[in-house]
């Protein structure tokens, strides 16, 4: 089987990889870079766990996206949010309000709040509940992970308030 | 000033779990992150059809596959069981779809599953019974030549003199009720890495709620001494009851150790999960009960039939544990239970959330709901008029030394509005109650309910905590660290909860039967007690006083009364381990229940559910949840109201959503695209009520919160339903088209 190298940047390191056709970005991520923060989960794009942000923040389903398309481009994880050594307010907000139980769908959630929270720090209910839509969590029963996105956003936007001010 | 006033300092306060940081930063370990040098990956494969005489296995091409390393099949698995019946692989005959027949092991899993393809089996098709009515009709064939009739265990149970009882009843009522197959739903999929390279000597790494049944099943099927098996619990993605016993995946992954002599991880597909790691199965409840005119429920008789598939695995379990139950709750004179196992041809179910006991609570709760309404009364005054109080000792013999039922009852009821709800709402709004008892912990259907901890301090005044206890998501290893620390006058932060090695682990039988806060908390309470007295004689012997006299507390020593005199902890701790004698610091604790079987604590619970049904399509919206539950003391309440969450969503997605739909033996819908469960813009609002009884039992009054919760939620959302409809939905779950059979058509 014909392997292709490609360049990616993940978490701002860049490499170089040979990856099949077949393989995805969770693949790649998990088993060639090391980085086993993105979860694994159903492989089929039913249940957020593998959820990574692309070059403009968005989500993504790494399972669903093919490492090949990835050449030359950048990648975002669970590992690479912190800021200045500091949790990221997302990180720091499902902490602090109790939206983590058992943790595998943890770093896909995660990944999918700030991804919304990057596009907006005044995010609607509809818009907390669609960039939730895609991320399965059976413990928490999503209660404390909305309080903890409003929190965050909240914390964001002072943020952004004292860099304007 | 630092007081010495008596009050708990640590406990009660709302602490992030320790290990957060690690879980938002994706950081945690599970077992599929595993990997170890020349790991190799399996892959089962599974017959395709319900029932089948296996004609012959022809592994030739498989095993000449490159980078094929262990091909097993029958010969190799010989005299290994699972659970109680089941051949780990069959040599004969295939008796469920999905069922293990061989296995393979490469060097990658894209190797794994083309070598699993290239296995020919050839199959013989037998006429399948997939259905508990058929299997126990007179001209059915057993499943197995000794079950006769199908029947694979009855239980039945008789208390008071339940035909007296109905006899004196004014008002009697039978109400048939079904519950469908389900899945857990796991974030975290099935999987184990096995490392059974050194002869006799087993390394496994896997998610479980029970590392020492999991060593003990492992040890049993493979003929091994216990303590050479090791288990390694890393973090384990949810457990909801369903991590509670070995599968054949266990025995796989080690047996494909083996025999390549490398380490091998098995995990299991999507479709796996739905087809083979099922949760619970069909089970049909017939309920009858008695009650006299003025409300008072007499009698209670139950007969339960529970599809258990083609092999036994935990089922006599649900029926034990679903038995204790039907006393629990109501002052009853009489009751009368029997509960059966059938086999058929499907899977061999397991536990789901709730343990069957929330399964079989919507069954009962929406029963008493139309009795109360028989009755001509409201369904809250019925509840509190025949809810158990604090001393009450129930037919079945359980003792309740605390009790806050008929507090559960009216504070969701004046919290909800009930009063100017109930009876006066809109067309196709409902409102319904739900009330439920739960166990902390369930000694007699183990062979013991032991939990042991044992603690060692630093120099620097920190302390490791190691218990046996797995944390699944529950935050049971912070619970233990908050009971620690309170003990020792320390904080949380400063106990590294060390656990998830047999090799290292204290005894304990894990995280399930909801026993770990009472359990395994009572001995981390008992061995932080034992070092902190090891710590009191010196610190008595430097303040000339007593050593009950010495307050330990915000990281301090003092002679009680003279907070001024106050010394850090470490320096105690210090001194303590540099003494002549000495001393190293090292506290033991155990917790075993004086009682033969049962627990010394029951927690209880009320939820009030407030609904919308679309009349068009059936479908159900849950507009608001209003919980209110006896944990005895709330040791870490934000963590408490984070499992009220997860249950009424899981207790919601049972009632509402959840069905693993059947055809033939066959799982229509595997996977979690068409296995419904609620997702966050379904969820409604909760309000939460923790009321505390101070349980004198429970490790500083706690009692259990890990499935008292969701016992209430499946009852208190379809007695709304039925309350919405005026009609009960007697089939779980309420899917949208079983509720609009109930809806009159309008014209």
């Amino acid at each position: 089987m014909g392997k292709q190298l490609i360049t990616l940047t993940v978490n701002g390191d860049e490499y170089e990889l040979a990856v099949a056709s077949h393989h995805t970005l969770l693949d790649v991520l998990r088993n060639q870079i090391g980085l086993t923060g993105t979860k694994r989960g159903c492989t089929a794009g039913s249940c957020g766990v593998c959820t990574v942000n692309g070059e403009r923040g968005e989500a993504i389903l790494s399972c669903l996206s093919l490492a090949v398309e990835w050449d030359g481009r950048s990648v975002t994880t669970i590992e690479g949010i912190r800021q200045g050594g500091e949790l990221h307010p997302v990180q720091q907000a499902f902490l602090e309000y109790g939206a983590v139980q058992c943790g595998f769908c943890t770093p896909g959630v995660v990944m999918s709040a700030k991804a919304l929270l990057d596009v907006t720090t005044s995010p609607s209910e509809d818009q907390i509940n669609e960039a939730l839509a895609g991320a399965i969590c059976r413990c928490t029963g999503h209660i404390k992970i909305k309080k903890a996105v409003r929190a965050a956003a909240a914390v964001m936007r002072d943020n952004e308030a004292r860099d304007d001010g | 000033m630092t007081a010495d006033r008596e009050e708990l300092s640590v406990v009660g306060r709302n602490w992030a779990r320790l290990d957060g940081v690690d879980k938002v930063s994706g950081a945690s370990i599970f077992a599929d992150d595993v990997r170890l040098p020349g790991m190799l990956y399996g892959k089962i494969v599974r017959s395709p059809y319900p029932y089948a005489r296996i004609v012959a296995v022809d592994t030739s091409a498989a095993e000449a596959l490159p980078g094929v390393r262990a091909v097993i099949t029958a010969d190799d698995a010989s005299g290994v069981w699972i659970g109680i019946n089941q051949p780990l692989l069959p040599s004969d005959r295939a008796l469920f779809v999905g069922q293990d027949i061989a296995a393979v092991a490469a060097i990658d899993e894209e190797t794994a599953a083309e070598a699993a393809a290239l296995i020919r089996v050839e199959y013989e098709r037998l006429p399948e019974t997939v259905d508990v009515h058929r299997a126990l009709a007179a001209d059915a064939t057993p499943l197995h030549a000794k079950v006769e009739g199908n029947i694979a265990w009855e239980q039945s149970q008789e208390f008071g003199d339940p035909d007296a009882a109905f006899a004196a009843c004014d008002v009697i009522r039978e109400d048939e009720y079904v519950t469908y197959p389900t899945h857990n739903c796991y974030a975290e999929f099935h999987v184990c890495v096995a490392d059974f390279t050194k002869p006799g000597k087993l390394t496994m790494w896997t998610p479980t709620q029970t590392a020492l049944l999991f060593q003990k099943s492992l040890a049993a099927g493979l003929k091994l001494s216990e303590s050479d098996v090791r288990l390694l619990t890393l973090n384990t993605g949810g457990g909801f009851t369903g991590r509670t016993s070995t599968r054949p995946h266990h025995f796989l992954a080690a047996l494909l150790s083996r025999k390549s002599g490398r380490p091998v991880r098995i995990r299991a597909s999507g479709d796996e999960e739905f087809t083979v790691c099922r949760a619970g199965g069909k089970v049909i409840y017939r309920l009858r009960s008695g009650a006299t005119k003025d409300g008072h429920i007499k009698v209670i008789e139950t007969d339960l039939l529970f599809d258990t598939g083609a092999y036994i695995e935990s089922q006599m379990i649900v029926t034990t544990l679903t038995s204790s139950y039907v006393n629990a709750l109501y002052k009853n004179e009489a009751s009368r239970y029997r509960g059966r196992l059938v086999h058929t041809n499907n899977l061999p179910y397991y536990f789901h959330h709730g343990g069957g006991i929330a399964q079989f609570q919507f069954a009962l709760g929406q029963h008493m709901d139309a009795l109360a309404r028989d009755l001509g009364m409201d369904p809250v005054a019925f509840n509190l008029f025949n809810a158990v109080e604090k001393g009450h000792t129930t037919l079945h013999g359980s003792h309740y030394a605390s009790c806050g039922l008929k507090e559960c009852i009216e504070k969701t009821a004046v919290k909800a509005g009930w009063h100017d709800k109930f009876g006066k709402l809109p067309p196709f709004k409902g409102i319904g109650i739900g009330i439920g008892a739960m166990a902390s912990g369930a000694k007699g259907i183990f062979k013991h309910d032991t939990s042991a901890a044992f603690v060692k301090l630093g120099e620097d005044g920190k302390m490791s905590l190691f218990i046996g206890l797995p944390d699944m998501g529950q935050s049971s290893h912070t619970a233990m660290a908050i009971i620690g620390a309170e003990v020792l006058g320390i904080t949380p932060d400063d106990v590294r909860v060390v656990s998830g090695d047999t090799d290292s682990d204290p005894l304990d039988v894990g995280a399930f039967t909801q026993r770990g806060t009472f359990n395994t908390g009572n001995a981390v309470k008992n061995a932080c007690t034992d070092a902190r007295d090891q710590l009191a004689k010196t610190a008595a012997e430097k303040f000339d006083v007593p050593a009950e006299q010495v307050v330990f507390r915000d990281r301090k020593v003092w002679p009680r009364g003279e907070p001024d005199k106050a010394i850090p902890f470490k320096k105690i701790v210090f001194d303590t381990l540099h003494s002549q004698e000495g001393r190293f610091v090292m506290g033991r604790g155990f917790y075993n229940s004086p009682l033969k079987k049962g627990t010394m604590a029951y927690s209880f619970g009320a939820q009030i559910a407030e609904v919308t049904v679309d009349p068009g399509t059936g479908v159900v919206t849950v507009d608001r949840m209003t919980a209110a539950h006896d944990v005895g003391r709330a040791i870490n309440p934000r963590i408490v109201e984070g499992q009220i969450d997860g249950q009424i969503f899981s207790g919601m997605s049972q009632v509402l959503y959840e069905e693993c739909l059947m055809e033939d033996g066959q799982v229509m819908n595997p996977s979690r695209l068409d296995y419904k469960m609620p997702r966050a813009y379904e969820m409604p609002e909760v309000d939460h009520i923790i009321v505390e009884t101070i349980d004198p039992n429970g490790p500083f009054g706690a009692k259990e919160v890990g499935e008292g919760p969701i016992v209430c939620t499946m009852q208190a959302i379809a007695n709304a339903v039925s309350n919405a409809i005026g009609a009960q939905v007697k089939e779980m779950p309420l899917s949208p088209w079983r509720v609009l059979r109930h809806i009159e058509p309008r014209t």
